[in-house]
């Protein structure tokens, strides 16, 4: 027993970690969000973003992914040099099997209108289209090379998120193309992924068009949040992402280079972890927690409702107590397979949590977690 | 002094080892306890401690600053922290005492019988099916009440003709702890990718979530725990002297064994509670204190208890003030200074006593 969580536990999590965006959590759809069909200028916005309270839900309008305008037929053959440094000729693209742990590739993929080639998915994409797809990832985020050889993918484009890499060395030794893609996952990053993505399929012209789309679409959300952002640093909310499973002693904060740190930019808050150098992610002691002071808490949905709710978090983090989100309650939560994900809906995500931190009044979440969680 | 019973020739020597490791071991305790409520991520001076705690004391003063999170962190995060640690700390190595005299095998410990295993099985079963019966404590719950089925599950099967072996008995452990773990498994395997970390998180030894709360519920748990183990240390003396002899010597050995390992499961599922898993303090603690002051009970189970919060409590210091603004695992660090030690303790009873067997 001693063994077992000093290793395994440790092994494990290295993958777990990684994968913390990887819950098949619901995803909202149009009922649930109203909020998302109007114009954040139109929205209540709170005077001071830094004073408001009680906790908010981030979430997205709509379930599906539009599909780029471009509808250039693939060129095939082609052939790449993948993110790993391997040569890897495409010759098929009628059956794709794009898998990761964030989901982010299948939304990649559908976004360049390649939906419906599509034969498999991972346990993180559930967006409209995907509902009848086998998962292929059916218990943690291993892969079953059989299972893939199943669905005779022509192509499969994944990440080092996922694996382990023997599967993936089984799969070429079975002579099926797998393009390796960066597994990087930030706001600045989903026009490169796209490109990989894009070229590997044939599709670089539609590539171009909807990292141009995605792109512009980040632009205006970031514009459009600066207009009622405050201007001054000092009365900028000051955001931390607290990542949590249950457990009230082991909590990571997620820190320059994990991706949260661009979408908190984004919407024009001060990153607390990436002030105080915080890299990556790490678990993160009690006290500098309270000596970081954040404003707000940005947490995934599951995440909360492990522990109970906001009123489950405070009584099981006293930490959070001693700093203004915990007097405030003011932590803002969304679906753990969105938040992090940074894929074609980038814009989507970046405006859902803005109209959550800046119009709490409108987004107010359920104080405590519905029951069984 | 029970010393006399179990060493044939009374020296005041050993005796006077005792008292001095006591001495010592409080001494220590009392330094690091202070050094510890100093220190922290949170910057904050000497006086400013001491303002805190004069005023928690009710009395007012100048030197308690003036940011209310000053006096949280000292009083709500900090002090909770430093007490669960003596607590788990002492908790954990009497349990290691207790079961290596009722074992009459000095690799005894909680890990061995599976009571960890149980309790693992039992936190990992409310984790992945979101029971929420008893609210917040309803994983420590299960983790409890795990921990006591297997170890009654191994002292039943290994009991025959009223008398328990102790080869069968560890081997029945080795067993029940191949069934916990194979549990636990299966459970990370049904699980969603959620409850998975969740039972990982579960298990990460720490004594970061620390509050008063859970403070208060495991404190009365320890102090039985110990309370009992002072009080049969006289019989476990005796009972050193061979299962037979002792039954001779009136002691209950059924009943004796029975109340024994009930308690290491109370203090084992105390400590793991809130805190995780800390390896190895069970294991060398009172392996130290035996060498230092011998094997008679009654001094062995209070210095182990000191013994065991004065690790605990280093542990925990490097454990929270090491890296800046981490966290790190303090079951790493137990098992860093475990290790080492203990197959240095292996080496040389091999060189000494030809090893154990």
């Amino acid at each position: 027993m001693r063994r077992m969580p000093a290793i395994a536990g440790l092994a494990a999590f290295a993958l777990l970690l990684a994968g913390c965006s990887a819950s098949a959590a619901e995803t909202a759809t149009d009922d649930d969000c109203p909020i998302a069909h109007i114009e954040l200028s139109e929205l209540p916005i709170v005077d001071d973003v830094r004073a408001a309270t009680g906790g908010s839900r981030a979430c997205l309008g709509t379930n599906a992914i539009e599909p780029v305008a471009d509808d250039t037929a693939p060129k095939l053959p082609v052939t790449v040099t993948d993110s790993e440094g391997t040569e890897v000729t495409v010759t098929d693209v009628s059956r794709i099997l794009p898998i990761d742990m964030s989901g982010t590739i299948a939304a990649t993929v559908f976004g360049l209108g390649l939906g419906e080639n599509v034969v498999g998915r991972d346990i993180s994409t559930n967006f409209a289209g995907t509902e009848d797809l086998p998962i292929v990832t059916k218990t943690s985020h291993t892969l079953n090379a059989e299972a893939i050889l199943e669905l005779a993918p022509t192509v499969i484009v994944t990440d080092t998120s996922i694996g382990p890499k023997e599967v993936r060395q089984q799969l070429r030794d079975a002579g099926i193309p797998v393009v390796m893609v960066s597994s990087e996952r930030d706001a600045h990053t989903v026009g490169d992924l796209i490109d990989e993505v894009a070229s590997a399929l044939g599709v670089p012209t539609r590539g171009a068009a909807l990292t141009e789309r995605v792109n512009a679409e980040i632009d205006d959300t970031v514009a459009e949040i600066a207009a009622v952002a405050p201007e001054a640093v000092e009365d900028r909310a000051r955001i931390l992402f607290l990542y949590v499973r249950g457990s009230a002693n082991v909590y990571y904060i997620f820190g320059r280079g994990s991706g949260a740190d661009s979408l908190i930019e984004a919407v024009g808050g001060v990153d607390v972890a990436s002030e105080i150098g915080w890299e990556g992610e790490k678990p993160m002691n009690a006290e500098a927690l309270v000596a970081a002071q954040p404003d707000v808490i940005l947490m995934m949905t599951d995440g909360l409702e492990s522990v109970g709710g906001i009123d489950g978090l405070l009584e099981r983090i006293p930490a959070l107590m001693e700093t203004p989100a915990g007097q405030h309650r003011r932590v803002i939560d969304m679906n753990d397979g969105q938040v992090l994900g940074f894929g074609p809906r980038t814009a989507e995500v970046i405006m859902a949590f803005a109209k959550a931190l800046y119009a709490p009044t409108e987004t107010a979440a359920p104080t405590t977690a519905p029951a069984g969680s | 002094m029970t010393g006399e019973v179990v060493v044939p020739t009374p020296n005041r020597h050993r005796r006077s080892r005792f008292v001095l490791s006591v001495i010592v071991l409080s001494i220590g305790l009392v330094v690091v306890s202070i050094a510890s409520l100093g220190m922290g991520q949170y910057a904050l001076s000497p006086t400013d401690v001491i303002g805190v705690l004069l005023q928690a004391v009710g009395i007012q003063n100048d030197w308690a600053p003036e940011a209310s999170a000053a006096s949280g962190v000292l009083l709500e995060i900090r002090a909770p922290r430093i007490v669960l640690g003596l607590l788990v700390g002492a908790a954990l190595s009497v349990s290691g005492v207790l079961m290596q005299a009722i074992f009459g095998n000095p690799l005894a410990d909680a890990a061995v019988v599976g009571v960890s295993s149980g309790a693992a099985l039992g936190a990992a079963l409310s984790l992945t099916f979101s029971l929420t019966v008893l609210g917040m404590w309803t994983t420590p719950a299960f983790a409890f009440i795990g921990g006591l089925i297997a170890v009654f599950a191994v002292y039943i099967i290994s009991r025959s003709g009223g008398r328990t072996e102790v080869v069968t008995l560890l081997l029945t452990g080795i067993a029940i702890n191949a069934i916990g773990s194979a549990g636990l498994a299966f459970l990370t395997f049904v699980g969603t990718s959620a409850t998975r970390e969740q039972i990982v998180f579960w298990q990460l030894g720490s004594l970061n979530g620390a509050i008063w709360r859970n403070v208060g519920l495991i404190a009365p748990l320890i102090a039985i725990g110990v309370a009992v183990a002072i009080i049969v240390s006289r019989q476990l003396d005796l009972f050193a002297l061979g299962e037979r002899t002792a039954r001779h010597l009136g002691v209950r050995v059924e009943l004796l064994r029975i109340g024994v390992i009930i308690t290491v499961a109370l203090l084992v599922c105390a400590a793991v509670a809130f805190a995780g898993i800390i390896g190895f303090v069970g294991l060398v603690v009172p392996h130290l204190m035996r060498m230092l002051i011998g094997p008679a009970h009654l001094p062995l189970v209070i210095s182990s208890a000191l013994g065991g919060a004065l690790l605990i409590a280093i542990a925990d210091l490097v454990a929270r003030t090491a890296v800046p603004l981490a966290d790190m695992p303090i079951g790493m660090i137990t098992s860093l200074v475990g290790g080492p030690f203990f197959l240095w303790l292996l080496i040389r009873t091999r060189r000494r006593a030809g090893g154990w067997g």
